[in-house]
Protein backbone atom coordinates (compact mmCIF):
# COMPACT_ATOMS: atom_id res chain seq x y z
CA UNK A 1 0.00 0.00 0.00
CA UNK A 2 1.39 3.13 -0.64
CA UNK A 3 2.66 6.29 1.71
CA UNK A 4 0.50 8.58 2.75
CA UNK A 5 1.18 11.89 2.19
CA UNK A 6 -0.61 15.27 3.80
CA UNK A 7 -0.93 18.65 2.16
CA UNK A 8 -2.60 21.67 3.89
CA UNK A 9 -3.33 25.00 2.32
CA UNK A 10 -5.58 27.32 4.73
CA UNK A 11 -7.51 25.33 7.40
CA UNK A 12 -8.20 22.56 5.26
CA UNK A 13 -5.81 19.24 5.73
CA UNK A 14 -5.74 16.62 2.87
CA UNK A 15 -4.61 12.83 3.35
CA UNK A 16 -3.28 11.19 -0.07
CA UNK A 17 -2.65 8.22 -0.87
CA UNK A 18 -1.17 7.75 -4.78
CA UNK A 19 -0.31 4.65 -6.32
CA UNK A 20 -0.07 3.57 -9.89
CA UNK A 21 -2.94 3.12 -12.16
CA UNK A 22 -5.71 4.09 -14.60
CA UNK A 23 -6.40 7.25 -13.19
CA UNK A 24 -9.24 7.16 -10.94
CA UNK A 25 -9.49 10.01 -8.31
CA UNK A 26 -11.33 9.38 -5.69
CA UNK A 27 -12.03 12.56 -2.62
CA UNK A 28 -14.09 11.40 0.66
CA UNK A 29 -14.63 8.26 -1.51
CA UNK A 30 -16.38 10.76 -3.94
CA UNK A 31 -15.97 11.57 -7.51
CA UNK A 32 -14.60 15.20 -7.35
CA UNK A 33 -16.66 16.93 -9.62
CA UNK A 34 -19.94 15.82 -7.32
CA UNK A 35 -17.65 16.41 -4.32
CA UNK A 36 -16.91 19.80 -5.45
CA UNK A 37 -19.62 20.83 -8.23
CA UNK A 38 -17.14 23.04 -9.65
CA UNK A 39 -15.07 22.79 -12.59
CA UNK A 40 -12.52 24.92 -11.61
CA UNK A 41 -11.49 23.16 -8.48
CA UNK A 42 -11.28 20.27 -10.35
CA UNK A 43 -8.71 21.41 -12.74
CA UNK A 44 -6.93 22.74 -9.52
CA UNK A 45 -7.10 19.13 -8.36
CA UNK A 46 -5.58 18.05 -11.82
CA UNK A 47 -3.07 20.47 -11.93
CA UNK A 48 -0.10 18.92 -10.09
CA UNK A 49 -0.70 15.46 -12.55
CA UNK A 50 -0.78 17.38 -15.64
CA UNK A 51 2.06 19.65 -14.77
CA UNK A 52 4.20 15.99 -14.08
CA UNK A 53 2.36 14.19 -17.26
CA UNK A 54 0.86 11.42 -15.48
CA UNK A 55 -2.86 12.21 -15.82
CA UNK A 56 -4.58 8.95 -16.29
CA UNK A 57 -1.72 6.91 -14.84
CA UNK A 58 -1.58 7.06 -11.26
CA UNK A 59 -4.75 6.09 -9.11
CA UNK A 60 -5.83 8.75 -6.04
CA UNK A 61 -7.52 8.46 -3.07
CA UNK A 62 -8.08 11.40 -0.80
CA UNK A 63 -9.36 12.00 3.21
CA UNK A 64 -9.24 15.68 3.26
CA UNK A 65 -10.69 17.91 6.59
CA UNK A 66 -11.40 21.30 7.22
CA UNK A 67 -11.56 24.38 5.51
CA UNK A 68 -14.15 25.11 2.87
CA UNK A 69 -13.87 23.73 -0.25
CA UNK A 70 -11.49 25.91 -1.94
CA UNK A 71 -8.72 25.41 0.85
CA UNK A 72 -9.82 21.41 0.54
CA UNK A 73 -8.95 21.75 -3.51
CA UNK A 74 -5.65 23.82 -2.86
CA UNK A 75 -4.49 21.16 0.06
CA UNK A 76 -5.33 17.87 -2.58
CA UNK A 77 -3.42 20.22 -5.25
CA UNK A 78 -0.15 20.60 -2.53
CA UNK A 79 -0.70 16.56 -1.04
CA UNK A 80 -0.77 15.41 -4.77
CA UNK A 81 2.28 17.42 -5.75
CA UNK A 82 4.06 15.71 -2.65
CA UNK A 83 2.84 12.36 -3.30
CA UNK A 84 4.20 12.69 -7.01
CA UNK A 85 7.62 13.50 -5.75
CA UNK A 86 8.07 10.31 -4.08
CA UNK A 87 6.49 8.31 -6.61
CA UNK A 88 9.28 9.61 -8.96
CA UNK A 89 11.93 12.31 -7.73
CA UNK A 90 12.20 12.97 -11.69
CA UNK A 91 9.28 14.92 -10.94
CA UNK A 92 10.75 17.24 -8.50
CA UNK A 93 11.74 19.91 -10.85
CA UNK A 94 8.86 20.57 -13.22
CA UNK A 95 6.74 20.50 -9.87
CA UNK A 96 8.61 22.83 -8.37
CA UNK A 97 8.79 25.59 -11.30
CA UNK A 98 5.18 25.46 -11.13
CA UNK A 99 5.26 26.30 -7.79
CA UNK A 100 3.26 23.24 -6.90
CA UNK A 101 5.61 22.05 -4.12
CA UNK A 102 5.24 25.30 -1.49
CA UNK A 103 3.15 25.32 1.37
CA UNK A 104 0.85 28.26 0.40
CA UNK A 105 1.68 29.88 3.84
CA UNK A 106 -1.64 32.84 3.87
CA UNK A 107 -4.01 32.19 6.26
CA UNK A 108 -6.70 34.04 7.78
CA UNK A 109 -5.44 36.73 9.82
CA UNK A 110 -6.50 36.99 13.37
CA UNK A 111 -8.67 39.83 15.40
CA UNK A 112 -7.15 42.45 16.66
CA UNK A 113 -8.15 44.13 19.75
CA UNK A 114 -9.05 47.88 19.68
CA UNK A 115 -10.04 47.51 16.13
CA UNK A 116 -13.53 46.46 14.50
CA UNK A 117 -11.93 43.51 12.05
CA UNK A 118 -8.74 42.39 11.02
CA UNK A 119 -7.52 45.79 9.74
CA UNK A 120 -11.00 47.80 9.86
CA UNK A 121 -10.99 50.42 12.59
CA UNK A 122 -13.91 51.72 14.66
CA UNK A 123 -15.30 54.80 13.38
CA UNK A 124 -13.36 58.12 14.32
CA UNK A 125 -15.22 60.75 16.55
CA UNK A 126 -13.57 63.66 17.68
CA UNK A 127 -15.09 63.54 21.46
CA UNK B 1 -5.72 55.76 -4.31
CA UNK B 2 -2.84 54.63 -2.45
CA UNK B 3 -0.48 57.45 -2.01
CA UNK B 4 3.09 55.72 -1.16
CA UNK B 5 3.30 53.40 -4.39
CA UNK B 6 1.06 52.00 -7.46
CA UNK B 7 -0.78 48.94 -6.40
CA UNK B 8 0.49 45.60 -8.06
CA UNK B 9 -1.44 43.82 -10.28
CA UNK B 10 -3.41 41.13 -9.18
CA UNK B 11 -3.23 37.95 -11.75
CA UNK B 12 -6.53 35.85 -11.62
CA UNK B 13 -6.99 32.29 -13.48
CA UNK B 14 -8.97 32.36 -16.36
CA UNK B 15 -12.54 30.84 -15.87
CA UNK B 16 -12.98 27.08 -15.85
CA UNK B 17 -15.20 26.99 -18.93
CA UNK B 18 -14.10 29.46 -21.82
CA UNK B 19 -10.51 29.76 -20.77
CA UNK B 20 -10.87 33.51 -20.89
CA UNK B 21 -9.68 36.17 -18.33
CA UNK B 22 -12.60 38.42 -19.72
CA UNK B 23 -15.31 36.20 -18.30
CA UNK B 24 -13.44 35.32 -14.87
CA UNK B 25 -13.11 39.23 -14.57
CA UNK B 26 -16.79 39.59 -15.44
CA UNK B 27 -17.77 36.38 -12.21
CA UNK B 28 -15.65 38.28 -10.12
CA UNK B 29 -17.45 41.67 -10.69
CA UNK B 30 -20.69 39.93 -10.41
CA UNK B 31 -19.89 38.02 -7.02
CA UNK B 32 -21.44 39.00 -4.08
CA UNK B 33 -20.18 37.57 -0.42
CA UNK B 34 -17.64 35.17 -1.86
CA UNK B 35 -19.95 32.83 -3.18
CA UNK B 36 -18.49 32.22 -6.22
CA UNK B 37 -20.30 28.71 -7.36
CA UNK B 38 -23.28 31.01 -7.52
CA UNK B 39 -21.86 33.74 -9.52
CA UNK B 40 -20.75 31.10 -11.66
CA UNK B 41 -23.84 29.39 -12.23
CA UNK B 42 -25.51 32.85 -12.69
CA UNK B 43 -23.00 33.69 -15.40
CA UNK B 44 -23.21 30.28 -17.20
CA UNK B 45 -26.85 30.01 -16.71
CA UNK B 46 -27.32 33.49 -18.61
CA UNK B 47 -25.29 32.57 -21.58
CA UNK B 48 -27.36 29.63 -22.38
CA UNK B 49 -30.48 31.68 -22.34
CA UNK B 50 -28.77 34.22 -24.62
CA UNK B 51 -28.15 30.96 -27.02
CA UNK B 52 -32.01 30.05 -26.48
CA UNK B 53 -32.92 33.94 -27.30
CA UNK B 54 -30.95 34.57 -30.40
CA UNK B 55 -29.15 30.70 -31.23
CA UNK B 56 -25.92 32.36 -31.54
CA UNK B 57 -22.66 31.27 -29.53
CA UNK B 58 -23.01 32.60 -26.21
CA UNK B 59 -19.86 33.86 -25.54
CA UNK B 60 -19.16 35.55 -29.38
CA UNK B 61 -22.90 37.62 -27.97
CA UNK B 62 -21.26 38.11 -24.41
CA UNK B 63 -17.83 39.83 -25.81
CA UNK B 64 -19.75 41.63 -29.19
CA UNK B 65 -21.58 43.23 -25.89
CA UNK B 66 -18.85 44.45 -23.85
CA UNK B 67 -17.02 45.57 -27.27
CA UNK B 68 -20.59 48.09 -27.54
CA UNK B 69 -20.49 49.11 -23.72
CA UNK B 70 -16.78 49.83 -23.95
CA UNK B 71 -16.64 53.53 -23.79
CA UNK B 72 -13.35 55.68 -25.61
CA UNK B 73 -13.63 58.85 -23.81
CA UNK B 74 -14.76 60.42 -20.51
CA UNK B 75 -14.08 63.21 -18.41
CA UNK B 76 -11.92 63.79 -15.74
CA UNK B 77 -12.31 66.74 -12.85
CA UNK B 78 -8.78 68.67 -12.79
CA UNK B 79 -8.40 71.86 -10.86
CA UNK B 80 -7.21 74.75 -12.81
CA UNK B 81 -6.61 77.91 -10.89
CA UNK B 82 -9.08 77.42 -8.38
CA UNK B 83 -11.91 76.31 -10.80
CA UNK B 84 -12.47 72.57 -11.67
CA UNK B 85 -12.78 71.48 -15.22
CA UNK B 86 -14.01 68.26 -16.42
CA UNK B 87 -11.74 67.40 -19.00
CA UNK B 88 -12.37 64.98 -21.45
CA UNK B 89 -9.80 62.23 -21.84
CA UNK B 90 -8.86 59.06 -23.69
CA UNK B 91 -10.05 55.79 -21.41
CA UNK B 92 -7.31 53.20 -20.94
CA UNK B 93 -8.05 49.49 -22.35
CA UNK B 94 -7.89 47.76 -18.71
CA UNK B 95 -10.35 50.78 -17.64
CA UNK B 96 -12.40 50.27 -20.44
CA UNK B 97 -12.73 46.86 -19.66
CA UNK B 98 -13.41 47.78 -16.06
CA UNK B 99 -16.31 49.80 -16.66
CA UNK B 100 -18.27 47.71 -19.36
CA UNK B 101 -18.45 45.51 -16.82
CA UNK B 102 -19.26 47.44 -14.53
CA UNK B 103 -22.31 49.09 -15.97
CA UNK B 104 -23.43 45.76 -17.69
CA UNK B 105 -23.93 44.67 -14.09
CA UNK B 106 -25.01 47.42 -12.65
CA UNK B 107 -27.81 47.47 -15.56
CA UNK B 108 -28.64 43.94 -15.56
CA UNK B 109 -29.16 44.53 -11.13
CA UNK B 110 -31.75 47.27 -11.97
CA UNK B 111 -33.85 45.04 -14.40
CA UNK B 112 -36.61 43.93 -13.54
CA UNK B 113 -36.96 40.03 -14.91
CA UNK B 114 -37.41 37.61 -11.48
CA UNK B 115 -34.08 36.09 -12.13
CA UNK B 116 -30.39 37.80 -11.89
CA UNK B 117 -29.74 34.43 -14.86
CA UNK B 118 -32.57 36.09 -17.16
CA UNK B 119 -32.11 40.02 -15.95
CA UNK B 120 -27.87 39.46 -17.29
CA UNK B 121 -29.12 37.62 -20.67
CA UNK B 122 -31.28 40.94 -21.00
CA UNK B 123 -29.23 43.47 -20.56
CA UNK B 124 -26.04 41.43 -22.53
CA UNK B 125 -28.09 40.81 -25.40
CA UNK B 126 -29.42 44.27 -25.67
CA UNK B 127 -26.04 45.56 -25.34
CA UNK B 128 -24.74 43.64 -28.59
CA UNK B 129 -27.63 45.14 -30.50
CA UNK B 130 -26.30 48.75 -28.79
CA UNK B 131 -29.52 48.86 -26.80
CA UNK B 132 -30.49 48.73 -23.14
CA UNK B 133 -29.19 50.75 -19.80
CA UNK B 134 -25.69 50.10 -19.97
CA UNK B 135 -25.50 51.70 -23.66
CA UNK B 136 -27.17 54.52 -22.52
CA UNK B 137 -24.68 54.56 -19.58
CA UNK B 138 -21.99 55.00 -22.41
CA UNK B 139 -23.77 57.47 -24.50
CA UNK B 140 -24.27 60.21 -21.50
CA UNK B 141 -20.36 59.40 -20.76
CA UNK B 142 -19.65 60.36 -24.41
CA UNK B 143 -22.01 63.32 -24.51
CA UNK B 144 -20.39 64.22 -21.20
CA UNK B 145 -17.01 64.30 -23.10
CA UNK B 146 -18.19 65.77 -26.20
CA UNK B 147 -20.25 68.66 -24.09
CA UNK B 148 -16.59 69.64 -23.01
CA UNK B 149 -14.91 69.58 -25.68
CA UNK B 150 -13.57 72.91 -25.16
CA UNK B 151 -11.26 72.11 -22.06
CA UNK B 152 -9.57 69.14 -24.37
CA UNK B 153 -6.33 71.36 -23.51
CA UNK B 154 -6.14 71.10 -20.13
CA UNK B 155 -4.97 67.33 -20.74
CA UNK B 156 -2.42 65.83 -18.49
Amino acid sequence: MAEIITGSRKRARAKVMLKTGSGTIKINSCDPLRYFGRQDLVDLVHLPLKTAGVMGSVDIRVKVLGGGISGQAGAICHGIAKSLIKLNPDLKSPLKSAGLLKRDPREKERMKYGLAKRRKRFQFSKR
Amino acid sequence: MGRRRRAQIRRIQPDPKFNSMLVSKFINYLLWDGKKSTAQRIFYGALSVIEKLTKEDGLTVFERALNNVKPVLEVRPRRVGGATYQIPMEVRTTRKETLAIRWVIKAARARSEYRMEQRLAQEIVAASHNEGTAIKKREEVHRMAEANKAFAHFRW
